[in-house]
């Protein structure tokens, strides 16, 4: 029989492997799928399988030399982060936790979630505002919203265009050493992880894509967390932007 | 004295640092050395701008897309996990998310910009050493195999990992049900794996 003209049983569990591990699934499906890798053995075999032969592709791409310009900007931003740690005098600890994941967005389940709205939590200003700005002729529109930040004097707004996201934060404080500010998504039930970690300025200003697609996520806020990132959110959140 | 985790290294740190593998010098940069990063850095920073240019297609977005994924390997560096494959993986890896988000990410407006791949020259890397040889030696192989597939399913592998497109998108662009273009992705995937032995073998 030619497997070609039989597609697999979308019952069948690996059906999405191959997707997977090229990155062709979609958000939802990248979702689903992850969670069904906790619980199914056969899959996380398949996966296994044929990421050894996704790794290997980017071999394939023509090589090309990066600008010095773009090390020059990587380095300087590395090394003020470097200098801010030793500045402060303290050392990565153990705290620093290591998450495993299967790729962009975490396959683990998230035990608890503290109430997103603790007492006390935000002492401040409360302003979502949703405002369309056309794009300029693409057809695409970009939904400005302003997201809760504390404390006073920060300000967040998030930027939606297509599906995507991009945050910008200003006036926030900068995180105390081995700490970093990390975006979470909340579709239902706990907020998920995403890779999205960032230090602010000296001004307290910081701009960060949220990974993947936003379709379907209620909230989108920011803790700060240990060096590294969390699995779940360690502390209150101090922006919260709802779409 | 030589101390990696000084944010200045000392003179000449970076050199001594070279030397180490990309295990032992993660086991610096999560000590917080920038140093060390360095070395990573550049050890793997054409590969990573190779990958992101492949797929971006312009110049400018994919050097966003590298400087973005080498801050957020630095600033999540203790999540890497050496059980879980190379640096070099881990590290493209990143770029290979990240440039799918940015490709996703591209509105209607931004898809109209020409793409600049092919109107620059390609400014391959030198060989410089033995593992550069090697590591072209190997991409030939790989392209090898992913050429010895039939079309319909080397097609779908390079549209969905360099082009980022999803299996509906895919399926859509060659009007065949998803199910068939899922099935070319997995055969695709195990053919080449049978064709290249043990692919984690390879220093890539």
């Amino acid at each position: 029989m030619n497997v070609e003209d039989s597609p697999m049983d979308p019952g069948l569990c690996g059906e999405n492997a191959a997707p997977y591990v090229l990155g062709a699934l979609t958000e939802e499906e990248h979702e689903a799928f992850c969670g069904h890798l906790d619980s199914c053995a056969v899959c996380r075999e398949e996966v296994a399988a044929l990421q050894v032969v996704a790794s290997v592709l980017p071999a394939i791409a023509p090589q090309r030399s990066a600008p010095g310009q773009l090390k020059r900007n990587v380095m300087a931003s590395v090394r003020e982060d470097a200098r801010r740690e030793e500045e402060l005098g303290h050392h990565m600890t153990a705290a620093t936790r290591t998450r495993t994941r299967f790729a962009r967005r975490s396959q683990l389940a998230w035990p608890s979630w503290r109430p997103l709205l603790a007492a006390g939590a935000l002492a401040t200003v409360v302003a979502v505002v949703a405002i369309a700005i056309a794009s300029g002729g693409g057809g695409a529109s970009t939904r400005v919203i302003r997201a809760e930040a504390t404390p006073r004097g920060a300000d967040a707004s998030l930027h939606v265009s297509d599906g995507r996201a991009q945050l910008d934060v200003s006036g926030m404080p900068q995180t105390p050493p081995q700490r970093v500010y990390e975006v979470w998504v909340k579709r239902s039930g706990a907020p998920q992880p995403t890779d999205a970690l960032f230090t602010v300025t000296a001004h307290g200003d910081a701009t960060v894509g949220v990974p993947g697609s936003v379709r379907g996520v209620k909230v989108i806020m920011v803790t700060s967390e240990p060096l590294g990132g969390s699995k779940a959110p360690t502390t209150s959140p101090v922006i919260i932007a709802r779409l | 004295m030589f101390n990696p985790l000084r944010p200045d290294g000392g003179s000449g740190s970076t050199e001594r640092l070279r030397v180490l593998a990309d295990e032992e010098l993660m086991q610096l940069v999560y000590r917080s050395s920038a140093d060390a990063f360095e070395v990573i850095y550049d050890r793997h920073a054409d590969a990573a701008f190779s990958l992101a240019y492949r797929m971006c297609a312009q110049r400018a977005l994919a050097e966003d897309v590298v400087q973005e994924s080498f801050l957020s390997l630095w600033r999540s560096r203790a999540r890497y996990d050496r059980g879980r494959g190379s640096v070099r993986t881990w590290v493209l890896g990143i770029v290979h998310n990240r440039a799918i988000d940015a490709l996703r990410r591209r509105t209607v407006r931004d898809k109209g910009i020409v793409n600049d791949e092919g109107l620059e020259e390609r400014v391959a890397a030198p060989e410089r050493t033995e593992l550069d040889v090697a590591r072209r030696e190997e991409a030939r192989e790989i392209r090898h195999a992913l050429d010895e597939l039939p079309g319909e399913q080397s097609k779908v592998i390079e549209l969905a990992y360099f082009g980022g497109m999803t299996h509906v998108q895919i399926a859509s662009m060659l009007d065949t049900p998803v199910g068939t273009i899922k099935g070319r992705m997995r055969l695709g995937l195990a053919k080449m794996r049978m064709a290249l032995g043990d692919p984690t073998e390879m220093v890539q």
